[in-house]
Order: C-alpha cells, then structure tokens, then sequence
C-alpha cells in the first residue's frame, strides 16, 4: 500500500505530525507497536485507581487570556480538552544546604518570597522577566525562519552560546536564588551548566507567563482525543504494528512490520528514539546521524511509584501539588550522585490538589519518582529485577516519609512501580531514558534548531522527545508540527 | 560580532564536536540485551509431567534452549502465564496461574498445574495428548494478584477455592526461600480428599514450620488431619491478628462468603485482593449472531453465539486475536466496537475506553450482529 507519509509511533509528537499532514490533505498512514496511542501520555488501571503514566502539568497550553502554542493547535484541528489550572503549590527541600521552602500563591508573592530569602533578588528576578519574553518572541521568529533578529532581540544573541548558570549569573542573579529556581532543572533533565540559557528562558517563560494546566481527564483521554481527530481528518492508523525494518525500494521507502507485512510512502516520519531507529530499524548506514548518536548522552532513567492511598489528600496532610527533595540545590552536584542507586532526589505528584476528581473519593494518588544517571542498572538481572525493583521503590517511600513527616505506607491500597526496563517495553526508548538524549552543551534545541537543515536525513524525518524541541507534551507536539511545516514547505517547494 | 557569524560559528561548533565520534552504528546498551528483554512470547518444551490428583496435572516448562528465547522471564509469585495451543488448527490460549518457585524461572523453568475442565477444550487436550518433550508456546508472565511486600501486611492469610491453590503454592515457595518475609497461612479449600492438589508439596512446606501453613479443610467428607466444611470466622479467627493482608483465588461464591466472614473481623478494603479467574455468562435465550472483523486490510464475516465471548468466536473462526488474562482485566485484547451491543461481564476499562467504545473481546458476550474493529 501506498502513502504520502508513514509515521511510526503514535505518541504524542506521531499523533502531532499525523493531524497537521491529513490537516493538509495528505494521505498518512501511522504505525503504533501498542493497542493504544499516546506513547508515555497514557494510564493504567489498578482496583479503583486509575493512574496516569506521566503526563501531569501540561506546559504551553496556556489559560484563556494567554494561550500557548500547544492551544492554538489544537484549536486549529478542533480538538477540545478540559483543563485545570495548576497553583504554584511547591514544597522544595534539600538536605546539604538544610533547606527547606514552600512556593505558593501568584508570582507576586513567589517574588516577595525570593525577597524574603534574599534581600535583593525581588529586582533582579523582576529584571529576568523581560528577558525571558524576549527570548521566547526570538525564537517564534527564528521557528518562522525570520532573518535579521539580532536587531530585535539584543538578548537572545547575547545569552545564545551561554548555558543557564553562566547566563543567570550575568543578569545578576542571586546564586542562592539560581538554585531556587533551578529546581526546574529536573523536568527538563538538563543540569543547569550545560543546559543552554535559551532552553532554560523559553522553559521558564511558559511556566511564569503561559502557566502550566492539568487535563481534567485522564491521559489517555487526550491521546485518544487526538487519535480520533486524526482519523476524522482522513488519516489512518493501524495499531499492534511494530515495525522491524526501513529500507530504500525505488524512489521510495519501505515499512516493514514485525509479522512481515511492508508499506510504502515517501517520507517516513519516526516518533521514536533516533537512536533505536539507527540502530534497529536501518539496514542503509547514515555516518554523520551516527556520530551524532554516538556522540549524544543518553538522559537520565527512573523509577517511578505510583501509589493508591485509602485517604483523603488531607487526611494525610498532603498539602503541596509538589514535593521535591534534593541533596544538594546544585544540579550538576546532584546529577552526580545519581549515578548509584542510594542518593536524595524525589519528585512528588499529588494530582488530587488540581483536580480531586482524579480518584475516588477519600482517597489520593501519590505518584513518586527518583532519577538516575548512567549505568546504575548494569548488574540488574531476572534473578534480582523485582527485588532490587521493590527495595528501590521501599526506600524511595520511605525517604519522602522522612523527608516531609508524612505517613503513608499504611494507606498504600494499590501500588505500581516502572522501571527503566518498563518505559522501554512500551516506548523503544533507549535504557528507558524519560527525556530524549539529553539537552546540553552543543546539543540543545536552539542548536538542533539552528542545524535541522544541514543535518536531515533526506525522506526521514524525527518528531517526539529525540527531535528538535526535547521532552513535554508542548515540545513533542510542537515537534511533530514543525516538522512537517518543514516538510510541507519542501513538498510544495519541488512541485 | 555580526549575528549571522555568531550563528555559523555555534553550527561549526556543533559539526565538529559530532564529526570527532564514530561513523559505526550506536553499541547496545545494557536494556538491549536478549537476555534482559521481555517479550511477548516464549519458546518452551515440556520437560516433565507430574499427576498431583485424578485430572490434575502440573507442567514442567523449560526454555526451549535453541529456540529465539533460550531464557524466560522473571516472574512474582501470584502471576499466570497464557499458553498458546494449535488443536485442529485454530489456535487457542489459556490463562494459568504459575505454581513453581520465582527462583525456578532463573533456571528457565516455570510450572503450571491444570484441572480437567468439563469439555474443556484446553484442559482436555493438555491433559490427555500433551507429552514430556513437546513444544509449548507461553506468554510473559502478567497479572497483578499475588503478595507486595511494600504495601502488605506480614501476616497473610489467603483463601484458596480449588484450583485457585496454585498461585499460593509458589507464594509458599517464594517466603520459603527467603524472597518475602510474612507470615503466610493458607485456607484451601476442596470437596474430598482425592481433589487435594499438590498433596505432597503441601505436606513438605507445611514440614519445614518456616512461616508458611496450608490448612486444607475438605467440604464433602470429614478425614483425620484435615478440617472440615466451607471455610467459617471459627477457622479464621486464631489466625488474624491487628493487622492482615488477604489474598483470595477462587470461585465467585467463595469471595461473596469470604467477604462477609472478613467484614465481622472489620478488614478494611485496601487489605483484600482476588484474583478474577471465572467469566459466566448465561443468556435467557440461545441464538447466534453475525460478527464483522475488521482487521487492518482485511474484513472477516464470522457467527458468534450469545453464550461464547467474541474472543472465542473469533479463535473458533481461526483468527488471532490477541488474548491475555481471558478475564476482563489486562487489557491486551482490546478493540473498538463499531456497531452492535455486547453484554461486557467485569472488564477493567480505563474511564476514556470506555468513552470511546473500546471492549474486552475476552469477557464480550454479543447482544445483537457486531461490528469490531480490531489491528491485527
């Protein structure tokens, strides 16, 4: 069979790609491995609960005065979501600097905060304010591929080469204060010496002005969501077909699926780790995209518990959206440490303060999660996988116990953990890494934004968190559109 | 310096970092490796065959060595495996709790026992033709019932109706040797002597005076040694303490029964599990209707009758269909209802399935002619 465009993975950046294409009347065929779509933007049931596998602040998407790119997309294919808004709702604590600090209310008051803490940086986190909006307005520019932006935007070329720490410090920028807000760092993935400022400001930029929201409905509720308005648009999408091999047939390229049925198209767009596709997919050697591999870092892996309390959020005194504890408030410290399974770092949801409909009544999901670096799950084998797995996900519950003075263990009804192991069964995903390969030094998006033409692949193309933009909804789904704006453009350009 | 150097220069940059690593494709990494993946399906041969009582026998399976899965999966004690069986050419699965030992699987073994069902075409067929040395095609293990040291209770009691014994008999293994530290004291319950299964394993584990017990009480005849009647809040009673953990595999009746038994010691609900191995489904009346598969390029017309599942429609038509817990509960069999209405029996669907008329072939009864869309 026939395509304009195959897509591979109907994850969020697939789903992305395939609604702008049968948007513009192409004929797109996208191949899924799982029964459902979404990728990791998805859910699993356990008793009455039932837990979303990732997704909680949808960033980008914007409130009604002040949408964000994620929005207006979907405004514009008619796909319609409800949404919740999230409170800056914060508890931050790290144990070498003894630190500990509640974020809450509107960004005033998180600025007087700031003041609080440290005399002075109330003007001077003020004064970062316009330079995170004129970062965010040069890259609209220079997506739309305007010329002339120095022009424009003094700051974005001034901060360009710069990761974020070096930059913060220039703008004056309280060290103490960086690492405040360099808490963030970790829904990115990046340390913030070698996250680029450029990432970081556009970050920051849609957490203070656009806000992040929560889906009042289940993850899967969006996939599915945006699955269906693909099929309305035209599009098809066949699920169970895991695709084992793409290779060159004539002028076009050929899919071919693990129970050896084959399809074709001219382009192939893969919402799959580029990494995996190299190497598994491609029989044709492509040197430079293999050295960018090779020359890449994986990110970081998890382990990820998902719990099912039998109490009300308030029973339990879980007051805070989010908790996180750190060893230390340095990044670079931190991302240290986590190359061995004993280390400080957690990150905690508690999805029932957005939206108390998110599990029955008088009970509350907790979802916890810790990171890891490099190769810490090496030696881990069948023989000792579900023992280091619960060991792990005991220590991880009981940290967070200690750390916020909350009990929780004797109200666990229902519990799952993921492993790395896990988030690679259903996504392909390198070691199970959670962000793409990890934003930093030369490789982060401003810099695979600035070489995507010199560096594509001709008729293959990559969308999702490997692609331009890293991980988050916003980035994945922005990926799948950019791209094929870019391919659309091209298409129209050789006609 | 002029904008479009300062550009050029972070591109050069980029180009010259990437152009000093290697051109060969990227190494494996650790996930990668056979022997660490976990897939669909497993190449097994049955390497032994043991009688535990009349029509029950337990499989030994061991990883088919020169098969493209010369190693199984780990698994927690609790979790079944699905076989897959060609009898007459359509191929047909089956869900069986494992019995063995966790440990056994790092030996490449897992165990399965099988109760004779009443015209039962897997159980019949696995009991009277199956062979030491035959090939057998298995599932990864899956499921969710089974003891969870982080959220349980040490002192476990758990409620075994029947063939529902075999989970608990690898859960007895499993704190036997070390893997879980509980108490764990097993009520199982079977109509007469002669249909205890696993006779002699009980009598070993119940030696050995290591946390474990297996109380077997026998419904239809009284015997020295063993308790008799349905399990009752007497049997129960010295064993529960301030806080307990329950896990229950059996029949439908045994759960409502349990249930009531478990509210006068006040258990709370978070401290009960099942694990759901029974659909029925009875219809007032029996007749057959149409059934439309849809499957990627293809469309299949097949009839399905009003008391057989819409999976079992379509194994008896010899399409492969994707199945699993058979149950309602994992998922795996999932598929779009285009047209018609089903009487769906305790399918776990997830809020948003359910919205999009997603069903459970698995646990689907048809109530009309149905459409079904399902990728295969």
């Amino acid at each position: 069979m026939n395509y304009d465009y195959i897509i591979i993975g109907a994850g969020i950046g697939g789903l992305s790609a395939g609604l702008n294409l049968a948007f513009n009347n192409k004929k797109v065929l996208i191949l899924e491995k799982n029964s459902l779509p979404g990728g990791l933007v998805t859910t699993f049931k356990r008793g009455r609960f039932e837990f979303d596998a990732s997704l909680y602040d949808l960033m980008d998407y914007g409130q009604d005065n002040h949408t964000g790119s994620l929005q207006k997309l979907f405004k514009k294919y008619n796909v319609e979501i409800e949404t919740l808004p999230i409170p800056y709702n914060i508890r931050i604590k790290s144990l070498d600097e003894k630190f500990e600090e509640v974020i809450k209310g509107e960004i005033d008051d998180w600025v007087l905060r700031l003041e609080e803490l440290h005399s002075g940086s109330m003007s001077t986190f003020r004064s970062l304010l316009p330079v995170l909006k004129e970062i965010h307005e040069a890259l609209v520019a220079l997506k739309k591929g305007r010329d002339n932006i120095e022009k424009d935007f003094p700051n974005f070329m001034k901060y360009i080469d710069k990761n974020t720490e070096e930059a913060l410090i220039d703008l004056n920028i309280p060290k103490e204060t960086i690492h405040i807000l360099g808490y963030l760092w970790i829904e990115i993935g990046s340390p913030l010496n070698k996250l680029n400022f450029i990432d970081f400001a556009e970050f920051m930029y849609k957490y203070i002005f656009k806000r992040p929201v929560a889906l009042k409905n289940k993850n899967i509720d969006l996939a599915l969501k945006l699955a269906k308005r693909y099929e309305e648009l035209g599009g098809k999408i066949y699920y169970r077909s895991e695709v084992s091999e793409i290779k060159d047939i004539e002028d076009k390229k050929e899919v071919i699926l693990k129970d050896g049925s084959s399809y074709r198209a001219k382009e192939i767009i893969c919402d799959l780790s580029e990494r995996y596709v190299l190497k598994n997919l491609m029989k044709e050697e492509y040197p430079f995209a293999n050295q960018k591999e090779n020359a890449r870092t994986i990110s970081m892996n998890g382990l990820i518990v998902y719990l099912g309390l039998n109490k009300s959020y308030q029973d339990l005194k879980l007051y805070n959206y989010r908790y996180y504890e750190f060893q230390n408030l340095n990044s670079a410290t931190n991302m240290k440490s986590m190359k061995n399974f004993s280390h400080h770092t957690i990150e905690a949801v508690v999805p029932n303060i957005v939206n108390e409909e998110c599990s029955p009544k008088n009970t509350t999901i907790l979802v916890l999660k810790t990171l890891y670096s490099k190769d810490v799950w090496q030696n881990v084998n069948k023989t000792n996988y579900y023992q280091i797995k619960e060991t792990l996900a005991d220590e991880l519950i009981e940290e967070f116990e200690s750390a916020f003075h909350i009990d929780i263990k004797e109200y666990i009804e229902e519990m799952e953990i993921a492993s790395p192991f896990t988030i690679e069964k259903y996504t392909n995903n390198i070691n199970g890494s959670m962000f793409g390969p990890m934003r930093l030094g030369y490789d982060n998006s401003i810099h695979r934004l600035l070489s995507y033409e010199d560096e594509k692949i001709p008729h293959l193309s990559f969308v999702g968190s490997s692609s331009l933009f890293g991980n988050g909804v916003d980035n994945v789904f922005y990926s799948g559109y950019y791209i094929t704006e870019k391919l659309l453009e091209e298409e129209r350009r050789s006609e | 310096m002029e904008t479009i150097e300062k550009l050029e220069k972070i591109k050069k940059e980029r180009k010259e970092i990437i152009e000093s690593f290697s051109k060969n494709k990227p190494q494996d990494t650790y996930i990668d490796k056979t022997s660490s993946k976990i897939t669909e399906i497993y190449h097994t041969i049955i390497t032994d065959i043991k009688e535990e009582a009349p029509d029950v026998k337990t499989f030994t399976l061991t990883a088919d060595k020169s098969s493209t899965t010369p190693n199984l999966a780990p698994f927690k004690a609790g979790q079944y495996i699905t076989i897959h069986l060609t009898i007459d050419a359509p191929p047909v699965t089956r869900a069986y709790s494992l019995s063995s030992s966790p440990t056994l699987a790092n030996k490449d073994i897992y165990k399965i026992t099988i109760k004779r069902v009443e015209n039962g075409l897997v159980s019949n067929y696995m009991l009277d033709e199956m062979k030491v040395g035959d090939k057998l095609d298995v599932s990864k293990p899956a499921g969710e019932f089974g003891y969870n040291p982080i959220r349980d209770e040490e002192n476990v009691i758990a409620i075994a109706g029947g063939s529902g014994i075999t989970p608990f008999i690898s859960l007895a293994h499993a704190i036997l040797e070390g893997i879980y530290k509980c108490n764990l004291t097993v009520f199982y319950s079977v109509r007469k002597y002669e249909d205890v299964i696993f006779k002699q394993e009980i009598e070993e584990i119940n030696k050995k005076k290591k946390g474990v017990k297996i109380l077997v009480t026998l419904t239809r005849e009284e015997k020295e040694g063993f308790l008799h009647g349905h399990i009752n809040q007497e049997m129960i009673e010295p064993f529960i303490k301030e806080f307990n953990t329950i896990l229950m595999c059996g029949p439908k009746e045994l759960y409502r029964s349990m249930n009531e038994i478990l509210n006068e010691f006040n258990i709370p609900r978070k401290s009960v599990h099942y694990e759901n191995f029974f659909v029925e489904y009875i219809p007032e009346e029996k007749t057959t209707y149409q059934l439309k598969v849809i499957m990627k390029d293809k469309v299949s017309d097949i009839t399905c009758k009003n008391d057989e599942t819409l999976l079992v429609a379509m194994e008896r038509a010899g399409i492969k269909a994707p199945s699993l817990c058979r149950v309602g509960e994992c998922g795996y069999c999932r598929s779009v209802l285009l047209e018609g209405k089903v009487k769906m029996i305790g399918a776990s669907l997830k809020k948003a399935e359910a919205e999009n008329d997603y069903i459970h072939p698995c646990v689907s009864f048809p109530d009309s002619d149905i459409v079904l869309r399902l990728d295969i």
